[in-house]
């Protein structure tokens, strides 16, 4: 785990993967538990069916509400917001970590001793982001394929690995933004608190675009609405949304190269 | 031949006047190079701008006729560096530490760093977190040294180390060197300029103020003559006598520079009521003092 920085990074987080790891588990093993009497609750069906459309839309996910469903259920529950969010801020507290964090606890100067490119280490800090989020997408799929079977969903592994995938690529885009936030600034206060502040702002154009006509040019801009817009649960990959979240991860991990290379390490 | 290190017009400015002005000077294979100031004097500051981890405002900086920021990678794998104010990762033991070091430096295993970690009497199994000031500095060294790289770059080298390490880093210097390895050193105080290096660069407020070799400086060498007077002698007492300079005075107490026959000033001290009397050769310390004024009093 010592090869290269990016085996570094990893290893650095071994113990907060364990306890990511552990949440999600839990996360997903409750909400599975409670999917038959959610199904059979007719009341709870039609009090959603009555909720306005403002509300629905904070928890609609590939587009409908759907509580009588498997794939409905785990769409509003766990991949319209909690499931992202919970990957966001993990992906955030990384990204910060990545180079912020070296820099701030000092040992930015002696890696950067190495021999090794300015660009090369923000290469192997994003490789070491993605292959964090990767251990915990993987538990977190394990987790609902057996979850989803013992609860009789009827939601394929392949499409709970689609959703899984989706909510995955948007906690990288916004630990990307955290990477190059702390890229530019070098301090970690700012890249956590850049990138949370982006996904509220971009959570809300989404959320309220619906509603109000100004922020709907906006919309798009927005990670979310990829990322919700498509409907795995039901099917499966959408190869064009996912390549424009993967496209915002590597667009702004890329202009971490020029903001990290041009300025001055503080000591 | 190519210096090893070579900056010209190097300056480097913050906010206030911190960094380095204007700063020339070259560092030639095989030396040892030391280079002295007080803290904050800007030797880091150089130190970090030979490294690339800072940029320069204003002229030009090359290491192995490298460009530092062109070529940095390159340089880089070519330089040994401990830094002023090093920070390790806590939770790695040295072993580990040294291992992630070699793979980023690309070598086959740790090099010298288990032999160089022996010599300086370094535990190689313990988390760094656990390590005193002293062993953490050792694991610094090691750090820089395991892959015997052709210019050594080290800021405040033995800052931590008791004395008896510190003859072990004297010894690797020396190796170092006898090798044709070049070792570029920052120190705030002399001695340890003066044990092992061939050239001092004396800077202070960012400036040059001084660069010549230690024997240059050991030509300069006179006799110290302290003398506690009864009462304070008139302020002109040791003016136009014949090799005799006042360096310093406090009170009744007349620090004076000696320099040839002493008849001329035992005589005028014969006129006046000696408490006590020290007379001793100067050391380089000394003569710091008397050539550099203020700004190497400072600086040593």
């Amino acid at each position: 785990m010592l090869r290269s920085v990016a085996a570094k990074t990893v290893r650095d987080t071994r113990r907060a993967m364990l306890w990511w790891s552990a949440g999600l588990i839990l996360l997903v093993a409750v909400m599975c538990a409670s999917y038959p009497a959610v199904r059979d609750n007719k009341d709870l069906s039609d009090l959603i069916e009555q909720y306005p459309e403002a509300l629905k839309g904070f928890v609609a996910f590939g587009g409908t509400v759907d509580y009588s469903t498997g794939a409905g259920f785990l769409g509003s529950e766990l991949f319209s917001l909690m499931v992202p969010l919970l990957l966001i801020i993990a992906a955030v507290a990384a990204g910060a970590r990545a180079i912020a964090g070296e820099e701030e606890n000092g040992t930015l100067d002696l890696l950067l001793s190495y021999p090794l490119s300015r660009r090369r280490l923000v290469v192997e800090k994003l490789v070491g982001l993605a292959a964090e989020l990767v251990v915990l997408l993987a538990v977190l799929w394990i987790a609902l394929v057996v979850g989803a079977h013992l609860a009789s969903m009827n939601v394929s592994a392949g499409h709970l690995a689609a959703a899984t995938v989706g909510a995955g690529l948007i906690g990288l885009d916004y630990g990307c933004i955290a990477l190059l936030l702390g890229a530019a600034f070098g301090r970690r206060g700012v890249a956590i608190g850049g990138a949370a502040v982006a996904a509220v702002a971009t959570y809300l154009v989404n959320s309220l675009a619906p509603l109000l006509d100004v922020l709907e040019p906006l919309q798009r801009i927005s990670p979310f609405y990829h990322y919700s817009v498509s409907d795995p649960l039901r099917q499966g990959i959408d190869p064009g949304r996912t390549a424009v979240l993967v496209a915002i991860a590597l667009l702004a991990a890329a202009l971490a190269v020029p903001a990290l290379d041009r300025r001055d390490l503080s000591s | 031949m190519i210096d090893v290190v070579r900056a010209e017009g190097l300056t480097k400015s913050y906010g206030r006047a911190r960094g380095v002005v204007d700063l020339d000077l070259a560092v030639v294979p095989g030396e040892v190079f030391g280079f002295l100031g007080p803290n904050g004097a800007g030797k880091s500051t150089t130190l970090r701008l030979l490294l690339d981890l800072i940029r320069p405002t204003s002229g030009r900086v090359s290491v192995f006729g490298l460009d530092v920021r062109r070529d940095g990678v390159e340089v880089r794998r070519r330089i040994g560096y401990l830094p002023g104010d090093l920070r390790l990762y806590p939770r790695l033991t040295p072993r580990e530490l040294f291992t992630y070091v070699g793979h980023l430096r690309g070598m086959r295993g740790t090099g010298d760093a288990v032999v160089v970690s022996e010599r300086l009497g370094l535990e190689l199994d313990r988390p760094i977190q656990a390590l005193s000031k002293g062993n953490r500095q050792k694991v610094g060294l090691v750090q820089a040294l395991m892959h015997r790289p052709e210019l050594l770059v080290l800021d405040e080298p033995t800052s931590g180390l008791d004395p008896l390490v510190q003859r072990v880093f004297y010894e690797l210097v020396r190796e170092a060197t006898s090798e044709g390895r070049t070792v570029f050193l920052s120190s705030h105080v002399l001695p340890e300029v003066q044990h092992v290096a061939d050239r001092v660069a004396v800077i202070r407020e960012g400036r040059l103020v001084l660069l010549d070799t230690i024997d240059a400086l050991r030509a300069h060498a006179f006799t110290r003559v302290e003398v506690t007077f009864a009462a304070v002698p008139p302020p002109a007492a040791f003016a136009g006598l014949p090799g005799v300079r006042e360096i310093e005075r406090r009170g009744a107490v007349v620090l004076l520079a000696l320099e040839g026959e002493a008849d001329a000033l035992i005589k005028v001290l014969a006129q006046h009521t000696v408490v006590a009397l020290d007379i001793h050769e100067a050391d380089l310390e000394d003569v710091f003092l008397s050539l550099y004024g203020e700004a190497a009093s400072d600086a040593a």
